[in-house]
């Protein structure tokens, strides 16, 4: 296998269970996170700087750092989560924003537009290849336990809490829950698994820089989950194939070769043309498809 | 830099960041108490406002000549998305949470056709016209002491037909009332469409001041979008005074922190102020 088709597998690895984790927080808990690659990029950020520049071993890098994107995520939902949707939404974007600014300001400890690394696969083989494939494998596998997970949520007591307090928040809150708290919980814990992925996407990129945390990310997910369809977590799945797999990758390296005749412009104009495009799917989807593209009769809302 | 010589940068500097956010802010809160929902894709009527004062003052055009079409190119791009993408969506019943969803899409879709149009270069205004003056003590140029006029003047504009003229009158009553509003004689489509165009001019001259005062790039609308959100949710939704005051308070911060630091933690202070406020509003939107 080719290293772009691992590095390619890796990253719709990792954005489906970005979308999974959408799902847990948008479909199940009712919480619209607009600051997905708020959380994606604080963990990318500080996984690189303690293996890089602290030198500290992969393996409790990577604890520290989901652990600290639980406390953000835990102190930012107690101040955000009992505002209405709008506010959450409004608030979470400019969490985002403010990660990004502190990615670009904080100049000693980042690197800014200069990026930082090198960030190694967390083993070390004969061959760098392998090495790239076990990552690749243990990013299926973790990205496959988010999914399951969030296939199975619904039939639990604890998801069934959720989706009550999603549904009607006062009546769950007269049954006696302690639906802030709960709501508080869930959130920094599903934000913890977008800081796991996006620890886990700093040795893929091996150097880091501010422009990998631009808000793209964040619209790429919620467009993958409302094309697949917010009410199943497989939608999801199906989004994300359709729009990083099929644009990123297959889209681009089946025109690579016409890239070369189009020349540099076309390379350049390429992003714009991906992203105008998602943006009129977005909008395709609430206009005719609001259920998305694999919605089924009896779980749709309307019509 | 002694005391006063930092309060009057301030000040003065503060006030002329925050001309075109006034302008702006008072388009995007027609629209938030209208149809009750955040319109992302507002940013792009800054934008587009920008581009095609840009292209027409490179072609020759004089500056101030070049600021009507930006008005009608942001209100076109206005119209155009509400009676698209919103209207009918807003008919079907989409929720307020997915109608900004919505909105972020149309945003994309438009940015980036406005990027595949006129490339991804920055762009400049050439502004010959243009004389350093100095006003206690601090430096500005005769065209932004204009923009500073014109914005207090089509704000002024923007109040007075908000509060004493008829079609502000229905508009308000459409914005509280809508089943109300068409019982009264109110017709909702025209009321609506020519809102939305007021918004959309205000968008466009905004963009034309920004471009004029820094650069032309159509992330210029997107960077400054969640300013203007936050100015009209602090301000008070559908409050033209109110986004007045938080339009000059969030340039005058923010040029009060820029000026020592840099315009980031400027940034990163005002968000951050920003989602303190929304904690403290008693509206819950």
């Amino acid at each position: 296998m080719s290293s772009y088709w691992i590095q390619a597998i890796s990253f719709v690895a990792i954005f489906i269970a970005l979308a999974g984790s959408l799902y847990l927080q948008s479909s199940i808990g009712g919480i619209t996170n607009f600051g997905i690659v708020g959380f994606f990029g604080v963990a990318m950020y500080l996984y690189t700087i303690f293996v890089v520049t602290l030198a500290m071993p992969p393996l409790l890098a990577l604890l520290a750092v989901v652990g600290i994107v639980f406390v953000v995520a835990l102190v930012l939902g107690r101040v955000i989560l009992n505002l209405g949707p709008q506010s959450i939404l409004v608030a979470t974007l400019a969490f985002a924003t403010i990660i990004r600014h502190l990615a670009t300001v904080l100049e000693g400890v980042t690197g800014a537009a200069k990026g930082i690394g090198t960030v190694k696969m967390p083993w070390d083989f004969e061959k760098t290849s392998d090495e790239k494939i076990l990552f690749m494998v243990v990013l299926i596998v973790l990205a496959a336990i988010v999914l399951l997970y969030a296939a199975k949520i619904k039939k639990t007591p604890y998801g069934r809490l959720m989706l009550s307090i999603k549904d009607n928040e006062v009546l769950s809150e007269s049954l006696g829950k302690a639906t802030l708290n709960h709501k508080v919980i869930y959130f920094a814990f599903t934000c913890a698994i977008i800081g796991l992925f996006g620890a886990l996407t700093a040795p893929i990129y091996t150097y880091i820089f501010p422009h990998f945390i631009l808000a793209d990310v964040t619209f790429v997910v919620w467009i993958a989950l409302i094309l697949g369809g917010r009410m199943s977590v497989w939608g999801a799945v199906v989004g994300i194939v359709a729009t990083k797999f099929l644009f990123d990758f297959g889209i681009e390296s089946a025109l690579s070769a016409f890239q070369v005749r189009m020349g540099p412009a076309f390379g350049a104009m390429w992003p714009n043309i991906k992203l105008a495009v998602f943006g009129a799917m977005l909008i395709a989807i609430f206009m005719f498809r609001p259920n998305g593209i694999v919605s089924r009769k009896r779980e749709g809302g309307q019509q | 830099m002694d005391f006063w010589s930092y309060l009057a940068s301030t000040l003065l500097l503060g006030i002329q960041e925050a001309a075109p956010l006034v302008l702006a802010a008072i388009g995007f809160t027609l629209i938030f108490r209208l149809n009750g929902f955040i319109n992302v894709a507002f940013a792009e009527s800054i934008t587009i406002g920008a581009f095609v004062g840009v292209t027409l003052n490179l072609l020759g055009w004089n500056i101030y000549v070049s600021m009507i079409p930006s008005a009608i190119s942001g209100g076109l791009l206005s119209v155009i998305s509400y009676l698209a993408f919103y209207r009918p969506a807003l008919r079907r019943g989409v929720g307020k949470a997915e109608m900004i969803i919505l909105s972020v899409g149309v945003s994309y879709l438009f940015r980036h056709l406005i990027k595949i149009v006129w490339g991804n270069e920055t762009m400049f205004y050439s502004s010959p016209g243009t004389q350093p003056i100095k006003v206690f003590g601090v430096g500005v140029t005769n065209l932004n002491l204009v923009a500073i006029g014109l914005v207090i003047v089509t704000a002024v504009a923007i109040t007075l037909f908000m509060y004493r003229t008829r079609y502000g009158e229905k508009m308000r009553a459409l914005a509280d009332n809508e089943v109300l509003a068409k019982s009264s004689g109110v017709n909702p489509l025209a009321t609506s469409t020519l809102i939305w165009a007021i918004a959309g001019v205000a968008a466009g001259v905004a963009g034309a001041f920004i471009g004029i005062r820094l650069m032309v790039s159509a992330d210029i609308g997107w960077n400054i979008i969640l300013f203007i959100i936050m100015i009209t949710i602090v301000g008070g939704i559908g409050s033209v005074r109110g986004a007045i005051v938080a339009a000059f308070s969030v340039g005058i911060i923010q040029m009060g922190i820029a000026l020592p630091a840099n315009t980031y933690y400027a940034s990163i202070a005002l968000l951050v102020l920003f989602v303190v406020a929304l904690k403290f509003r008693k509206e819950k939107v």
